[in-house]
């Protein structure tokens, strides 16, 4: 489909068609606002939000502005870490390039992480040509493939689907594309995802070959990042031996520290989370640890034509978080579809016609003015990209493309006179006595009054029925204003006045950020943040550390155990020596210890080292008792960048893996451990 | 200090089919002590060009703005979307016309600009403009105004302010209306679509009149208002806050 999807009509076609499905519009109301509200809370437990907003932008325009030395300095950093680079200059080239890698391990199937980029290179259908299977992991990716059919939001795909369609789809479709769907499958959410957790497990514990996204590239370290929840990502990006990562070029972030600014950004404005479930990190290949072959898909795909646009170049600071999806009023009753891409919404109405420019194809000609210009978009955008500017500008370029037509369009026709007539004073005085001469035959005629009294227009003709199909048009006045002052307003002044006005100053808010916590106060907020996840916590002193872990882990049968963690579990404790993924899925539970405890958005994070295990170890089993101690709980995602080695793999948790892909209603326990369990240690 | 020279910025919509909008600023501005001028070469900001597109057919508009506001201390409209085009697009404009001194002039206009609202209450200095309105009113404010002039609580405290006014929160208050210009007969089912939800909840608040500071959003709102038989009255802030006792809009 290659980022647009084919034989889609100009937007106002379609738009009409989506907001005839009542259903379409109740899904999408009730998403949208769900999301908007959720947004707006955790946005304003962020004091400085604004000024990281302000952050993000500038760092993503210094990337822009000298991408490919941030790009060497990358590439050069992922080969030495083990990982082997290519760069794509468009969707075949990329699509060659993921194939080649797949058949060189003749590969039949692919498992896939919820990726933008290999959508919009049409990646599935270009490796189904060359018989490689690639199926979709995150659940609402999976149940659009099923019922090939297209996503409708960034970050909710099947926002447009309801509980029944999901079960009729799964019971459908699931048998074809591998274990089907329990007989008696009922339409709860919690159920749908438990179907979906028993259909893909089989997938990832055989998958060879994974194909990933990343939301971020760190220049200097060569790591790259995946925000996700459901923990299909950590599934795709740990169990297999080979991955292949489709990494946009405008992906990148020059240091680690800079993460800070996005990962705080993100899930607040992209799912109304502090921090979403689980985010991971990997650095090419680490030994015994995840895929022992790494590649990187550099992908251009239009991303230098829309850099070489000085006003639209600003699109690409985009962290694809959807946020403006979620305001803006013309997506809210349309839904993504009508845009015909698998970008939607305002940042679709830009990205698209950047990416691929205007003046060819109506339908990309369309997006641009699929938008009223009311800015809320703009007011949410983490990164703030003006998109009423960007808007115009397009707009612009699309009049501008037609300019030469031999037969002019009638609105530029129309344009043309208009601004002739705005040209002076006198020349809108003329077309006014027009204007009132319409009026008072309007009046004569005894049109329909509005409340206040005036006249309507009645039913227009031509383009004017666009208005007058369902909105009344008050009849032109009989005399203008300009007529009044010129017979009666001008005659009425009074003495000169005393005040001075002065330019104004742009209007801002002011925020204060408060003090770091500490002591007490900051571990009762990491409690209480991994609470709200609905995650266990327990705090204990260290002598009684054994007797809490043994609690937590309950009846548990088999249990996985790093070595250095000197914890003795008897005769259910097994040691990690060379488990395959299939053995670790016969195991219940593991225990871990963390590398750091971030007490305001409630995340622990394992960097794999000394007694946390390999990636796969807190990831396969179905209960994960992790021991924090009190000296490793941090403030906020700045400090805990702080202490963190960027060469590392890791994964960081808040809660147990969790979806809200159907009607918006949280499951928890998808494909990571369903309980996560937190014994904080204190002395 | 000397006198300031104030003009009147009417707006193209306001001058042709919404003269009592611009008749009550001059009547709410005298009233304040404020000599306001009306220069008569003024057209229109140019926004309807180019917000379509038609950036090359703006620049006799914006021309022609320049040169008629040339020289007034300030330029007061009452419309928050003509003040934001004058504000953050006419130097576009300018620099496609690759004229350096209409360039110039606008940079003189163009912070000299007002929206009515931030004019009485950031350069007047006044809140209660003495105005008696004695009906039950719902305020939407217009994204323009919103967000690309930041007018914030300006419009709804001089409404308050206004004796016999009582004023009801709008539901959703801060969701586009539909309107934006060609957008309207461009994507008019979209609009439409727009317009019907704002109208409920204008219907909702069992308000008597929507107030706005911008009468294209009104004209959106009440021209679907009007179709629906709801009874419910659109004006303008300004026709509001010109309304005494005995004088009554």
């Amino acid at each position: 489909m290659s980022g647009t999807f084919l034989g889609m009509p100009p937007f106002p076609e379609a738009a009409k068609a989506a907001l005839a499905d009542a259903q379409l519009r109740h899904n999408l109301a009730h998403a949208t606002s769900t999301i908007r509200a959720k947004r707006a809370g955790v946005v304003a437990e962020v004091a400085d939000w604004e000024d990281l907003r302000t952050r993000a932008a500038t760092i993503k325009d210094e990337v822009l502005a000298h991408l490919d030395g941030y790009l060497n300095e990358l590439e050069a950093a992922l080969t030495a870490a083990g990982a082997t680079v290519h760069r794509a200059a468009d969707a075949d080239e990329a699509c060659r390039i993921v194939g080649d890698i797949a058949a060189a391990h003749q590969a039949t199937e692919v498992v896939k992480v919820k990726s933008m980029a290999t959508q919009e290179i049409g990646l599935n259908e270009a490796l189904a040509a060359r018989g490689i299977r690639a199926w979709e992991t995150d659940l609402a990716e999976l149940i659009v493939q099923l019922a090939d059919d297209l996503p409708s939001h960034i970050l909710v795909p099947a926002i447009h689907r309801n509980r029944a369609e999901v079960r009729e789809i799964f019971r459908t479709h699931m048998a074809q594309a591998g274990r089907a769907a329990p007989e008696d499958l009922s339409d709860r959410p919690a159920d749908l995802a438990a179907a979906a957790r028993i259909h893909l497990r089989e997938k990832f514990l055989r998958a060879r070959v994974a194909v990933s996204g990343a939301n971020f590239a760190v220049a200097d370290t060569g790591t790259l990042v995946v925000v996700e929840s459901e923990g299909n990502g950590r599934m795709c990006l740990t169990l297999p031996e080979v991955l292949i990562s489709v990494v946009g070029i405008e992906k990148l972030v020059p240091t680690f520290a800079e993460l800070d600014v996005f990962l705080r950004l993100l899930p607040r404005s992209s799912t109304g989370e502090r921090m979403n479930p689980y985010t991971s990190m990997w650095t090419g290949v680490t030994p015994g640890d995840g895929p022992q072959e790494v590649h990187v898909v550099l992908l251009d795909n239009g991303r230098r034509r829309v850099l070489a646009d000085p006003v639209g170049r600003q699109a690409l600071r985009c962290i694809r978080c959807s946020a403006c999806l979620n305001v803006c009023p013309v997506y809210e009753r349309t839904g993504g579809h009508a845009y015909g891409s698998v970008y939607p919404g305002p940042i679709g109405a830009i990205l698209n016609p950047l990416l691929k420019g205007v003046g060819t194809d109506p339908q990309i000609d369309s997006l641009p003015y699929a938008s009223s210009l009311c800015g809320a978009c703009s007011e949410v955008c983490p990164v703030k990209i003006d998109f009423p500017e960007v808007l115009v500008h397009l707009r612009s370029q699309v009049v501008d493309a037609h300019r030469g037509d031999r037969i002019p369009k009638p609105e530029a026709l129309v344009f043309r006179a208009v601004g002739a007539t705005f040209a002076s004073g006198g020349r809108l005085a003329s077309a006014e006595r027009v204007n009132g001469f319409a009026g008072r035959l309007l009046a004569r005629l005894g049109t329909a009054r509005m409340p206040g009294g005036r006249h309507t227009t009645g039913s227009l003709p031509g383009p004017g029925a666009a208005w007058t199909g369902a909105r009344d048009l008050p009849a032109p006045p009989p005399e203008s204003f300009r007529q009044w002052w010129a017979r009666a307003g001008a005659s009425g002044a009074s003495g000169p006045e005393d005040v001075a006005p002065q330019p104004h100053s742009p209007h801002t808010q002011t925020y204060a950020a408060p003090p770091p916590l500490s002591g007490d106060a900051l571990l009762q907020r990491f409690v209480d943040r991994v609470r709200d996840y609905r995650a266990t916590v327990d705090v204990c002193r260290s002598g009684d550390l054994a007797a809490y872990v043994r609690e937590a882990l309950g009846h548990a049968g088999r249990v996985v155990v790093p070595d250095e963690l000197g914890l003795d579990l008897g005769e259910r404790g097994v040691p990690d020596h060379a488990l395959t993924a299939t053995d670790l899925d016969e195991i219940d539970a593991v225990v871990t210890r963390a590398a750091v405890g971030i007490a305001e958005t409630g995340t622990i994070v394992l960097d794999h080292g000394s007694g946390q295990g390999r990636r796969a170890l807190s990831l396969v089993p179905d209960l994960h008792v992790c021991v924090v101690r009190a000296d490793q709980v941090v403030p906020d995602v700045p400090d805990a960048l702080s202490r963190l080695d960027p060469t590392r793999p890791m994964t960081w948790i808040s809660g147990p893996s969790a979806t809200s892909d159907i009607e918006l209603e949280r499951v928890e326990g998808v494909h990571g451990p369903r309980t996560l369990h937190v014994v904080l240690v204190v002395n | 200090m000397g006198s300031v020279r104030v003009a009147l910025m009417v707006t193209c919509v306001n001058d042709a089919m919404f003269p009592e909008t611009g008749k009550a600023v001059v009547t709410l501005l005298r009233r304040l002590g404020v000599d306001v001028d009306f220069p008569a070469e003024q057209t229109c900001c140019g926004q309807p060009m180019i917000n379509t597109g038609y950036l090359d057919e703006a620049i006799s508009a914006v021309r022609a703005f320049a040169g008629a506001f040339e020289g007034y201390d300030a330029i007061v409209t009452p419309s928050g979307s003509c003040a934001g085009c004058v504000r953050h697009q006419h130097a576009i404009v300018a620099r496609r016309a690759g004229d350096p001194r209409l360039t110039a002039a606008l940079e003189r206009t163009s912070p000299r600009t007002y929206e009515l609202s931030e004019f009485l209450v950031d350069v007047l200095g006044v809140v209660d403009v003495g105005a008696y309105f004695p009906h039950r009113v719902t305020y939407h404010p217009t994204c323009h105004s919103l967000r690309m002039l930041g007018v914030g609580d300006r419009p709804t405290r001089l409404l308050s302010a206004v004796r016999g006014l009582s004023l009801v929160d709008l539901p959703a208050a801060e969701q586009c209306c539909g309107f934006g210009g060609t957008f309207a007969v461009k994507n008019a089912d979209v609009s439409v679509a727009m317009a019907s939800d704002k109208a409920r909840h204008v219907r909702e608040t069992g308000a008597e009149v929507l107030v706005a500071g911008d009468n294209s959003c009104l004209m959106n709102i009440g021209g679907l208002l009007s179709r629906q038989r709801a009874g419910v009255r659109i004006m303008h802030l300004a026709e509001v806050l010109a309304a005494t006792e005995g004088a009554s809009a």
